[in-house]
């Protein structure tokens, strides 16, 4: 873990960062806000959601709403734009990466909405609350088969991923153990909701089928019984692995980009000190998952990790937006973000690619994608009449700070953030402010938001 | 037509279910027209179409395009029918009223974006009075605007709050035979009435789900012997009261398949088989209904958004004669004859 001395609790960078993690962004004016509690209060708000701080939901389904799944996006867009609840939402999004689910498989845009729902509720609480939950989830029941889980005929593709991908990871279980635990989960499985014609979708409720529920002796991790699905996640949730690798996958979201999840077993941390501390919290609450993150985000590596993360495509597309202050109330067009310009950047929410989620960090970016990328992000900062390009341009008019290239360049740097880059952009950024000194200034300063937003620097959270 | 002296209460039994997917998706509201014409306004996200009907669960063609230019639509929320069936549509992204004739064509629109007299900001329900102006549902604005057809405005009342004659986001609206004015109050869970000048009279309803309680009122709706009916969404409900808003009756749905549902049904077996495997009482129930109107044949049709339906309850009820109903009672009584 890093010691590397920090900067005031009530520094801007650093609830810049701060929100740009354990959130989708703000504004500068919001950062002015915040400054006013110490960082430590900040971390307590955002671990603390309440729906007072949240966007009523009857605000959403007046304006919003519709079939399409990007219809279901656009609420959820809306919510990560406008939800005073940042981190509630950023843990939906987590969650939905770790335990990936595919509408390409259900086809029922209900039950992945409502998974979405589950982690936006649960998101915080306990792990085993959380893994229980998951494994009475009808999406996630139908993605990997447990509908098809039968006494005397197990399916083991619910049991492996439980272990694999969703708890402890490659490594810290045997192949018995995932058939026993496969065993005890027969019978898990929803009761059938009517069908999508002619009156739309139902919400689809877990089952447990006692007569389908194989009651024989099990074997899992060392404890031997008439185990069922909860015993079982009782003893994962009780295993150290579980907290490590649990805790990893919070590092690799909100602080650094880790390798991918399947070297994980033969790659240690990169922060192994900060694992562990995290480990211990998980541990020490019985598996709390804001326990765990109240360690995370108050830590010294995490503050000091900024602007090293790539963004997600969605990371990348609320952030702007959030700048822009285009979606502060509801208005037509919020859908196509998600259902085309994360696309073309290589996300597509509630449509993982497998089971593992997406690929992280630099596998965000290819030529192409990051082509997208920049084209979206100059394009959203194209129109000067923006509320929040207005309030910027505002703050940096307001500030004088046009008078010398160098104190454009921080001022404007400053209000999209603040953001830090490295020393080679400033210097091309100052020599764009040199080389237009003299033109108007408000033009002059889309011009270089449109500059900023378009370097690699503006990649990375 | 005066008001009954009395109400013999017969019943109000469920008639018949109109739509299906595909045909009136996310039904937000429907005009009356002559000759059982149903006008039915659907609208989701990036979709919006207008379907004439028929109360025999008949397609007469639809239109409706998404867009920003005249004649297009974003967000529409309300359709009425004036006597020529010139049809007027609220947007609450475009701020203004549109109007087609009854094939669709579009005539012409009125309103803008702002807060000044006849400006509006996210428009919802819409009514007409007794000389045909139309009342708009100023939502964001909390007020209720008159307008002549052309677009001039007339007058306004109401302002933001939660007393008498202030509204919280107001939705739907309606006007008696009468001529007063009835408004579903949304975010103050209560429908006020209004004289037709915009005197406030009364009003009924608090947050809640039980009886005479409201979760965000969508819409309200009078019958010729004054009984109101409160669209109440958020409970998946619409509630009856007489007309001194006594809590008479509530419909929470009893849904069967419509004509077109059943032949859907009839040639796809997956559906049926599925159907079968799954429990059918919840597929009746209404899901977030939002908005109601009433014939003048005591027929009750309430957009059941959620499943993309209209079902429709027919009101029997007996008018009284003095000698048939006896004086109002001061207290009530354990006496039974």
């Amino acid at each position: 873990m890093s010691t590397k001395a920090v900067e005031s609790n009530t520094d801007p960078a650093l609830i810049a960062h701060l929100y740009r993690r354990a959130g989708f962004g703000t504004t500068r004016d919001q950062i002015d806000q915040l400054s006013e509690q110490s960082y430590e209060d900040i971390v307590e708000f955002l671990l603390d959601p309440t729906p007072e701080t949240g966007v009523p939901n009857d605000d959403l389904t007046r304006y919003l709403g519709g079939e399409a799944p990007h219809a279901y996006l656009a609420i959820w867009l809306y919510r990560m734009l406008n939800s005073r609840n940042q981190l509630q939402e950023k843990m939906a999004l987590f969650w939905h990466g770790v335990f990936a689910t595919g509408l390409v498989k259900n086809e029922h845009i209900l039950s992945s909405s409502n998974q979405i729902e589950m982690f936006r509720r649960n998101g915080m609480s306990g792990m085993r609350e959380i893994l229980m939950d998951l494994a009475k989830d009808p999406a996630m029941i139908f993605w990997l088969d447990n509908n098809e889980n039968h006494l005397g005929e197990p399916n083991e593709n619910w049991g492996r991923e439980l272990l694999e991908l969703f708890s402890l990871g490659v490594g810290n279980y045997s192949e018995i153990d995932i058939k026993h635990a496969s065993r005890a989960f027969t019978g898990w499985t929803f009761a059938q909701s009517p069908p999508l014609y002619p009156h739309g979708y139902y919400a689809a409720d877990f089952l447990f089928r006692e007569d389908d529920h194989d009651n024989g002796e099990k074997e899992f991790m060392g404890h031997k019984g008439n185990l069922d699905g909860g015993d079982i996640i009782d003893i994962i949730v009780e295993q150290p692995a579980c907290a490590a690798f649990i805790c990893r996958h919070l590092y690799n979201f909100f602080v650094a980009d880790e390798p991918q999840v399947p070297s994980w077993n033969d790659l240690d941390p990169l922060d192994p000190e900060l694992i562990d501390a995290m480990s211990k919290a998980f541990i020490d609450s019985d598996g709390e998952v804001k326990s765990t993150l109240r360690v995370m985000f108050n830590s010294d590596s995490f503050k000091n990790a900024r602007s090293k993360k790539v963004k997600s495509p969605i990371e990348m597309v609320a952030g702007v937006l959030m700048l822009t202050g285009e979606h502060t109330d509801f208005k037509p067009g919020l859908a196509k973000y998600p259902q085309s310009t994360t696309f073309t950047m290589g996300q597509i929410l509630l449509d993982p690619p497998t089971v593992e989620g997406w690929h992280t960090g630099k596998e965000w970016i290819d030529g192409g994608n990051l082509t997208e990328r920049i084209n979206f992000a100059v394009e959203e900062f194209s129109d000067g009449l923006s509320p929040g390009i207005k309030a910027i341009i505002d703050r940096i008019v307001a500030s004088g700070s046009l008078e010398t290239p160098e104190l454009f360049v921080d001022s404007a740097l400053d209000v999209l953030g603040p953001i830090a880059v490295e020393d080679s952009t400033r210097e091309a950024l100052i020599q764009f402010a040199a080389n237009t000194e003299g033109e108007e200034e408000r033009s002059r300063s889309i011009r270089m938001l449109r500059l900023i937003v378009s370097t690699p620097d503006f990649q990375y959270a | 037509m005066a008001r009954p002296y009395g109400l013999l209460r017969a019943g109000f039994p469920y008639l018949k279910s109109l739509g299906m997917r595909r045909i009136t998706n996310f039904p937000v509201d429907l005009a009356l027209g002559k000759e059982g014409r149903i006008y039915i306004l659907n609208r989701q996200e990036g979709f919006v179409q207008i379907r004439k009907y028929t109360v025999d669960d008949e397609d007469q063609g639809n239109f409706g395009t998404v867009g920003d230019g005249e004649g297009e639509l974003q967000w529409p929320v309300s359709i009425i029918a004036d006597s020529t069936e010139t049809l007027f549509i609220s947007d609450e992204a475009h701020d203004n009223i549109s109007s087609f004739n009854s094939d669709g064509e579009f005539l012409r629109l009125f309103g803008e974006q702002g807060s000044a007299e006849g400006q509006l900001n996210r428009p919802a329900g819409l009514a007409f009075d007794a000389d045909e102006n139309i009342l708009v549902v100023d939502s964001k604005n909390h007020r209720v605007q008159k307008f002549t057809k052309t677009g001039k405005f007339l007058s306004a009342f109401g302002s933001f709050g939660c007393d008498d004659g202030q509204f919280d986001s107001p939705w739907g609206i309606t006007v008696d035979e009468l001529g007063d004015i009835y408004v579903a109050d949304w975010r103050n869970d209560r429908v006020q009435k209004f004289s037709s000048n915009g005197e406030f009279i009364m009003m009924f309803g608090k947050s809640g789900s039980a009886n005479g309680e409201f979760n965000r009122p969508t819409d309200v709706a009078v019958d010729l012997d004054g009984d109101i009916y409160v669209c109440d969404r958020g409970n998946n409900r619409v509630q009856q009261f007489n007309a001194e808003a006594r809590y008479v009756d509530k419909f929470i749905g009893d849904a069967t398949l419509s004509k077109t549902g059943r032949e859907y049904m009839m040639t796809n077996a997956a559906p049926n088989r599925i159907r079968d495997m799954s429990v059918l009482e919840p597929q009746k129930r209404l899901r977030q209904p939002r908005s109601i109107a009433i014939d003048s044949e005591g027929r009750l049709y309430i957009t059941d958004t959620g499943s993309y339906r209209i079902q429709i309850y027919q009101k029997e009820a007996i008018h009284l004669e003095p000698h048939q109903f006896a004086p109002p009672m001061r207290s009530v009584t354990l006496h039974q004859e």
